[in-house]
């Protein structure tokens, strides 16, 4: 957890204090979206909070729902 | 506007390609459970069917110069149909890269260092993956040579040393399997090694010359499709009908080296060069995945955005299958369906509908 929390910290120095000096905005927005879709998953992963599978969700939209699927 | 600002020559174009190709090699793998001896036959086959979807790439780059996937959709498609043809193909290589980094993680926990924990090895090769997008496509393209010459020289060694425990007759009988089989054998090598290619339009926009484009893609292709052969060939004469029944064909002939009980045991060497060559695919994978994003959004740069997509990435490759099987299992049908509409289809009408609208010299004549 604690490892995590550094990560996260050291991304944040990394990019944050560039983008404010430079005025890059837009940066600035895109970056905070993404950084706290990754902070979300990164606790989500530590704290065994069970993250929806995007294949699982793929696998039954095509195998289930349209029937494509090659024969055992 | 260009998100890169680097360029690279045709030559490293060849590297790139051969290099990406070479970096599938252990998923070899996949299709042996299928196909089983006739693998080299569906390599062959794949590659046949592949080359004039990959030849409609490169002269779709070489007819927007200087744009990348994400410009090249909303030129053809408009604006909103583009962008959501475009999100279907960011989806496509977030997800690839995840499964790619996952394969490192499982050779990794499987072969070679099962006591560390599997999120160690994502964690570190993500975040060596992310360096080398951070410092730019011109220096991947300027390495791409190193990586390509130790990978033929694991897979050219591994061959001629285990030449004495060949036995040819492990190909016969031909055209034993059923048709459905080699079908699905064919689609899962045209997706894999040869479809993924579909990556490079996201590249070829920072070629310095397109002149040469097409000779030194199919020259990459042809030195990765080769590679790939030697090492299909390598497995199923050595291993013969036993090569189903291992999780890694590759790793499992390696082991059977023994020159004078000296060159024993050479399975770190393959474990080497697999790591080496999956790092550069995943690097192209990531390059093209943020570049992607950044255009997206209309941003200036796509650094800001390469640290939090490893951190996303790294958890989606962390869950998104339960188990190395989980992983065939969805790969070899939903991973492979629903893929094949953006290597097959759109990259191919792409082009048909840009002859047809005249694109894009309309559009510079519009003075758009």
């Amino acid at each position: 957890m604690i490892f995590l929390l550094l990560i996260y910290a050291f991304v944040l120095i990394i990019n944050v204090p560039g983008l404010i000096k430079r005025k890059e905005w837009r940066e600035l927005a895109v970056f905070s979206v993404f950084y706290v879709i990754a902070f979300a998953l990164g606790l989500m992963y530590v704290l065994d909070i069970p993250i929806p599978s995007p294949m699982k969700g793929l696998q039954h939209l095509i195998v289930d729902i349209f029937g494509l699927e090659y024969p055992k | 506007m260009s998100i890169e600002k680097g360029k690279i020559s045709n030559q490293q174009l060849l590297f790139l390609v051969a290099g990406f190709v070479l970096g599938s090699v252990l998923l070899v793998d996949f299709t042996v459970g299928i196909t089983e001896h006739q693998t080299w036959m569906v390599i062959l086959a794949g590659l046949a069917i592949t080359a004039p979807v990959i030849l409609s790439y490169v002269v779709l780059a070489k007819k927007f110069p200087g744009m990348n996937l994400v410009q090249i959709n909303d030129m053809v498609y408009g604006r909103f149909l583009g962008k959501v043809i475009s999100i279907y193909y960011i989806f496509f290589f977030s997800m690839t890269l995840s499964f790619n980094i996952r394969d490192v993680g499982e050779l990794y926990i499987t072969f070679l260092m099962q006591d560390t924990p599997f999120i160690f090895f994502l964690i570190v090769f993500t975040a060596t993956c992310a360096y080398a997008v951070s410092k730019g496509i011109e220096v991947l393209a300027r390495v791409s040579h190193l990586f390509v010459v130790s990978g033929l020289f694991v897979i050219v060694s591994a061959f001629t040393l285990l030449i004495d425990q060949m036995d040819f007759s492990n190909f016969l009988p031909f055209f034993e399997l059923p048709f459905i089989r080699i079908f699905q054998g064919i689609h899962i090598v045209s997706v894999i090694p040869y479809g993924e290619t579909v990556v490079f339009l996201m590249i070829m926009g920072c070629l310095n010359k397109t002149d040469h484009a097409v000779k030194k893609t199919f020259s990459g292709l042809l030195i990765g499709a080769v590679s790939l052969l030697i090492v299909a060939v390598r497995n199923t004469a050595v291993l013969g009908r036993t090569q189903t029944i291992w999780t890694s064909t590759s790793f499992q002939s390696i082991r059977l080296i023994n020159i004078g009980t000296v060159l024993t045991r050479m399975d770190f060497l393959i474990g080497i060069a697999q790591t080496i060559l999956i790092f550069f695919k995943c690097s192209l994978f990531f390059y093209a995945l943020v570049v992607a994003l950044s255009q997206l959004f209309g941003l200036k740069s796509y650094l800001p955005l390469v640290l939090p997509l490893a951190g996303i990435e790294v958890i989606i490759a962390a869950t998104v299958f339960q188990s190395p099987v989980d992983h065939a299992m969805i790969t070899l049908n939903a991973g492979i369906i629903y893929s094949a509409p953006l290597i097959f289809v759109f990259p191919p009408l792409s082009l048909l509908i840009a002859k047809i609208r005249g694109l894009p010299k309309l559009e510079r004549g519009k003075g758009i």
